[in-house]
């Protein structure tokens, strides 16, 4: 009983360590590519209005 | 931009797999041949149910994108196929732990095993694949037929233990097995649970794919401002 239930405890420990690991995984590529995206936004917006003062 | 994973959503996922724990520790009997080790059966087998389910989505998702060409579809099916491939993960990871105290082994090359093994590989292939072409509309239908490819492997490999000679048990539904009503019950259950946040990860997943679309657009558009 007692060795079997290290096993139990592994197997579901690594189960929930793979979706935790991945949830966490997901939520920092999410904030990286949102900061990213508010980086490139500010530069269109800057070259966007660099070029019509150009004109 | 609306949150990807709508609250309610997020609450009841948490309900249902807090109570498919419970249902698996505490109140489903145990088996008699096995011993308590057997409950690993109800994650590992709910996990491969997802990770089958999930890689149809996925693949259906694909043939729309196929069809239609619409950006959407592209963003579904990588969703579906990269948290499906978690699931597949974990299967085959509890299967590993549950092979060693009961087959006394942790792997064996036989055709459930090894068929499990590739239909991994082949979507971890699809996700190096999707990284390594930078073009999007040539990376959306190249990594559209892999995902085709994929889905169609996902029948061979629930076969696998019926077409071949395998040390994998038969399956235990729609295969003649016999399973107590109680753990049949905590078996759908926690089948329920995982497919509620599978599609948690799945729309959190699909709204960072959105993200990186417009990303790399505004990049391009920076490209030709500058």
């Amino acid at each position: 009983m007692g060795e079997n239930l290290k096993w139990l405890w592994a197997a579901f420990g690594v189960a929930w360590a793979l979706h935790v690991g991945y949830v966490a995984l997901l939520s920092a590529r999410t904030k990286r590519l949102s900061r990213e995206l508010d980086n490139v936004s500010a530069q269109v917006k800057d070259l966007g209005s660099g070029a019509s003062a150009d004109v | 931009m609306r949150d990807a994973v709508p609250a309610p959503l997020a609450a009841v996922s948490a309900t249902a797999l807090l109570a498919s724990m419970y249902l698996i520790f505490a109140w489903v009997p145990t088996e008699a041949s096995m011993g308590i080790v057997q409950r690993i059966f109800y994650i590992h087998v709910s996990s491969a149910a997802v990770a089958f389910g999930g890689f149809f989505l996925g693949g259906f998702a694909a043939i729309g994108y196929l069809l239609n060409r619409a950006g959407e579809r592209d963003d579904l099916s990588v969703a579906c196929n990269e948290v499906g491939l978690l699931f597949a993960c974990v299967n085959l990871v509890t299967g590993c732990l549950w092979a060693k105290p009961v087959w006394g082994v942790y792997w064996a090359w036989d055709a459930r095993l090894t068929a499990m093994l590739l239909l991994a590989l082949i979507y971890a292939a699809y996700l190096i694949l999707r990284e390594s072409i930078d073009e999007p509309s040539q990376r959306a239908v190249v990594c559209a037929v892999v995902s085709v490819f994929g889905m169609v492997d996902v029948p061979i490999v629930y076969m696998a233990n019926r077409w071949w000679r395998t040390q994998h048990p038969a399956p235990v539904l729609g295969g003649g097995g016999s399973l107590d009503p109680r753990m049949t019950f905590v078996l759908f259950f926690t089948m329920f649970a995982l497919a509620l946040l599978y599609w948690c990860l799945v729309r959190q997943r699909r709204r960072m794919e959105a993200l990186r679309k417009r990303t790399d657009a505004l990049r391009r558009e920076v490209q030709a401002l500058a």
